[in-house]
């Protein structure tokens, strides 16, 4: 380890100084190329030891000074004493403070003139030993420094003195002192000076065993190759011969220092605790106060931003506490909180509609809702069971007022906790009075409609019967005379039965149209399923209508492949459609003619009638199909009909599963088109609706 | 003696108009405005055909055919409904009733009788013979 130049004690400031003016002539040329002196270091308190990280002793203090002086730079290579004096002989190092003189060593190493301090060893044992003389050293185990001049010197001694006594070589001072302390030996050879400054510090003190009275020098390397002895030698002599020199100083620092009175260790222990106590309570104290007051500070403040927050936060509430008491209080349905089945708190309107005072309600159980208290404990396990599901419980029933009467009222009922549906719980009671009155008025109101409508049934029945009975006979007797089976006629009779004749035909249509269009808006018409040959039957339906095309001289085109195919439908309401179309294409067409065509596809078949009659504007054709209509022009007046062919056409063929369109031009004539499917189905709940 | 055509009829002119064309083409005719009577008479009488109305005071006509049909001695009887089609399915019920025919009021006076007659056995007049 290496040392660069180490600093002196403060205390030595003065005199250092006055020591430099003293010296300064010799030293001016050494500082310009400083003198690189290499110094082993090892431990041997008080004269050379190592003492917090720095070299420190009474040898290192006189270096010190003189290398200060003299402009050396100091390098301190630690080792254990044998490694130094290894170091020293191979010129590792310039020099080695505190060396003892000998023979052997001179040869070795070189000696300066003026020794540095004059030592001598002594025995050293714990503190109450018995070791008054050498010979008291016998049969004892003696620990010593491993290569020093006291060993040799004390077994020298021990050979003199014919002891039996165990050597044990040690390293260093401080492990040999920690051993005898520990028990592992029973004295400890030292020097004076270790011993006097750090005996009682492992509970050591002197014995009279002292011996081998010694000098100690600075020895440097064979013959001194750096010239650093005689400079040591002239320094030394200069401190020596001055009374308040660094030298005595030192030695009365390093050897006075570490023996001074001590106070008892528990004394030491106990005023060192008892002031730690002291000092740490009163800084303690202090911290803590201050932490008090920081604390202080910031609770305050966060008190002062807690109560802001309070502040508006119960502004806040307030506000909302009032809205919420705006709403349950102006609700238009009672609003009723309620804690294990009894009313807690309760809103105006409930009190309206029961006809209780708040005061009588608070406290009333809900078994007022019930008619029975069977009723009412049976109640508790469905309805709270629905409760703590989370659900609202809703019913409607009677409730009874404060008078006695009477209301419908819907209850809806919901916990605020699931869990304790007991603990709390809202229920919502609406007078539900007129919308029972009314869902009976309606219901009333649907039962007369539906007695009007069998009413309505039963009369069409009956004046489908009623109405055509007389007209039978109108229509028969007036034939039986116009074929004459009754006796001659002549041509006045002949002619007026004719038109007795007609007209009571036209009266049946228009009785049969009447009752055809209330079955179907009744939905009660029925349709038969049967399976026919499509061409004879278009032929039977034109050969109905042929007389009258012939009547008013137009051409009745027949534009039908041979081979059309079966339908299967309702063939009487079929004919009737066709017959209809054609009957109205006949009616409205004064001249040109009217065209049966028809295509047949593999699942429907399209019917088209096409005149040259009048035909119709755009808006007309989008009404033509309702009941009642009639053209409105004044053409068409002329023409009799009750306005219902179309309508009934229309809805025979939709619920026949097919449809009937319209094309027209006014003035040139218009198309009539029914598409069926083959296979009709029928949908008897099928409601055509004007 | 030569076999009457029994007419079940309420209504005096449907059943005059009836009597008058069926006399004309030379039918000899038994009638009754009761549906129960009009059983009974036929059993009496056994009569070549039997005309009758659907609707009828004391047994409809519904009635009168399921009567008729459980006499074994009136099995060879043609029973024809002469009814207004006041109903889908009229024709059918009454044909299920055991009618053999049925014909549609009013009445056309040219095809009456043709019409009845498609229901008599190939070949019979208006004498019930062959």
């Amino acid at each position: 380890m290496h040392f660069s130049v180490l600093h002196l004690p403060f205390k030595h400031f003065f005199l250092n100084t006055f020591l430099c003016l003293f010296f300064c002539t010799g030293t001016a040329s050494a500082i310009a190329q400083p003198l690189i002196v290499r110094v082993g270091l090892y431990e041997n308190p008080p004269k050379i030891f190592t003492e917090d990280g720095q070299p420190a002793g009474i040898f290192v203090d006189l270096l010190n000074d003189i290398s200060r002086r003299e402009g050396w730079k100091l390098q301190y290579i630690s080792g254990s004493w044998a490694q130094n004096l290894d170091r020293l002989e191979r010129g590792e190092i310039d020099l080695i403070p505190d060396m003892a003189y000998s023979a052997k060593r001179a040869q070795i190493y070189t000696f300066p003139k003026v020794p540095a301090l004059s030592s001598w060893f002594q025995v050293y044992a714990p503190r109450g030993h018995h070791i008054h003389s050498i010979l008291d050293l016998n049969h004892k185990r003696i620990m010593v420094l491993e290569r020093s001049i006291q060993d040799t010197a004390f077994e020298r001694l021990r050979k003199g003195f014919e002891l039996q006594c165990e050597l044990v070589r040690v390293d260093d001072y401080k492990s040999m002192f920690s051993r005898v302390q520990r028990g592992e030996a029973d004295v400890a050879v030292t020097n004076r000076f270790y011993g006097m400054m750090n005996g009682r510090k492992y509970g050591l003190e002197d014995t009279a065993v002292v011996f081998e009275p010694s000098d100690l020098y600075y020895a440097a390397a064979k013959n001194d190759p750096k010239h650093l002895l005689p400079t040591i030698d002239r320094y030394l002599s200069e401190m020596k011969a001055e009374p308040n020199s660094l030298y005595y100083q030192s030695v009365l620092h390093w050897t006075s220092q570490k023996v001074a009175f001590r106070w008892p260790l528990w004394l030491k222990i106990g005023g060192g605790v008892g002031a730690g106590i002291l000092l740490f309570s009163l800084l303690g104290g202090a911290i803590l106060k201050y932490q008090v007051n920081l604390r202080t500070r910031e609770l305050r403040q966060i008190n002062q931003e807690m109560e802001e927050r309070i502040r508006e936060r119960t502004a806040e509430l307030a506000t909302i506490t009032r809205e919420q008491v705006s709403i349950f209080e102006s609700a238009g349905v009672g609003i009723i909180m309620l804690r294990d089945r009894v009313i807690v708190r309760c809103n105006q309107k409930t009190m309206e509609m029961t006809g209780y005072k708040y005061d009588e309600l608070i406290g009333m159980s809900t078994r007022m809702w019930y008619g029975s208290q069977k009723a009412y404990e049976k109640a508790c396990d469905q309805v709270y069971g629905q409760l703590a599901r989370g659900e609202t419980h809703r019913r409607s029933q009677q409730v009874t007022r404060k008078d006695g009467t009477v209301f419908w009222a819907r209850l809806s009922l919901r916990a605020f906790d699931e869990n304790k549906p007991k603990d709390g719980a809202v229920a919502i009671l609406e007078d539900i009075s007129e919308e029972r009155r009314a869902a009976e008025t309606l219901r009333r109101a649907m039962e007369k409609a539906q007695e009007a409508d069998r009413t309505k049934s039963s009369f069409l029945a009956t004046m489908s019967h009623e109405l055509r009975t007389p007209l039978n006979s109108i229509i028969g007797f007036t034939g039986i005379l116009v074929q004459g089976l009754a006796g001659p006629l002549n041509e006045e009779q002949s002619k007026q039965l004719q038109m007795v004749q007609k007209s009571s035909r036209h009266l049946l249509s228009l009785i049969n149209d009447v009752l055809d269009i209330s079955k179907i808006e009744a939905g009660q018409l029925e349709l038969s399923h049967e399976s026919f040959d499509l061409n004879p039957t278009l032929t039977h339906v034109l050969s109905l209508v042929t007389p009258l095309a012939e009547e008013k001289g137009l051409t009745l085109e027949f534009q039908v492949k041979p081979q059309l195919g079966s339908i299967c439908a309702d063939k009487r309401r079929f004919e009737q459609i066709l017959i209809n179309l054609l009957n109205n294409a006949i009616k409205f067409t004064e001249q040109g003619s009217v065209i049966l065509a028809c295509q047949a596809k593999e699942n429907e078949i399209c019917l088209s009638i096409r005149d040259t009659g009048i035909g119709m504007e755009k808006k007309e054709l989008k009404e033509v199909f309702q009941p009642f209509h009639q053209v409105e022009s004044g053409l068409a007046r002329k023409h009799e009909g009750s306005g219902l062919g179309l309508a009934i056409c229309q809805r025979l063929a939709a619920q026949m599963g097919g449809v009937i369109t319209v094309a027209s031009t006014l003035g040139q004539g218009s198309t009539f088109t029914l598409t069926l499917p083959r296979e009709t189905t029928i949908d008897q709940s099928q409601e055509v609706h004007a | 003696m030569k076999k009457p055509l029994l007419i079940i009829e309420d209504n005096a002119q449907n059943l005059y108009m009836m009597q008058f064309l069926l006399e004309k083409s030379g039918f000899t005719i038994l009638s009754t405005m009761d549906g129960t009577k009009g059983v009974e008479t036929a059993l009496s009488c056994i009569p070549l055909a039997i005309l009758f109305d659907i609707q009828l005071p004391g047994m409809d006509g519904y009635a009168v055919a399921a009567a008729l049909k459980r006499h074994h001695e009136l099995a060879e009887v043609p029973i024809i409904a002469v009814t207004s089609y006041a109903m889908v399915g009229d024709r059918e019920r009454i044909l299920a009733a055991g009618a053999t025919g049925y014909i549609e009021k009013p009445i056309n006076p040219e095809t009456f009788v043709s019409e009845i007659c498609k229901y008599f056995p190939p070949g019979w007049d208006a004498e019930g013979k062959l």
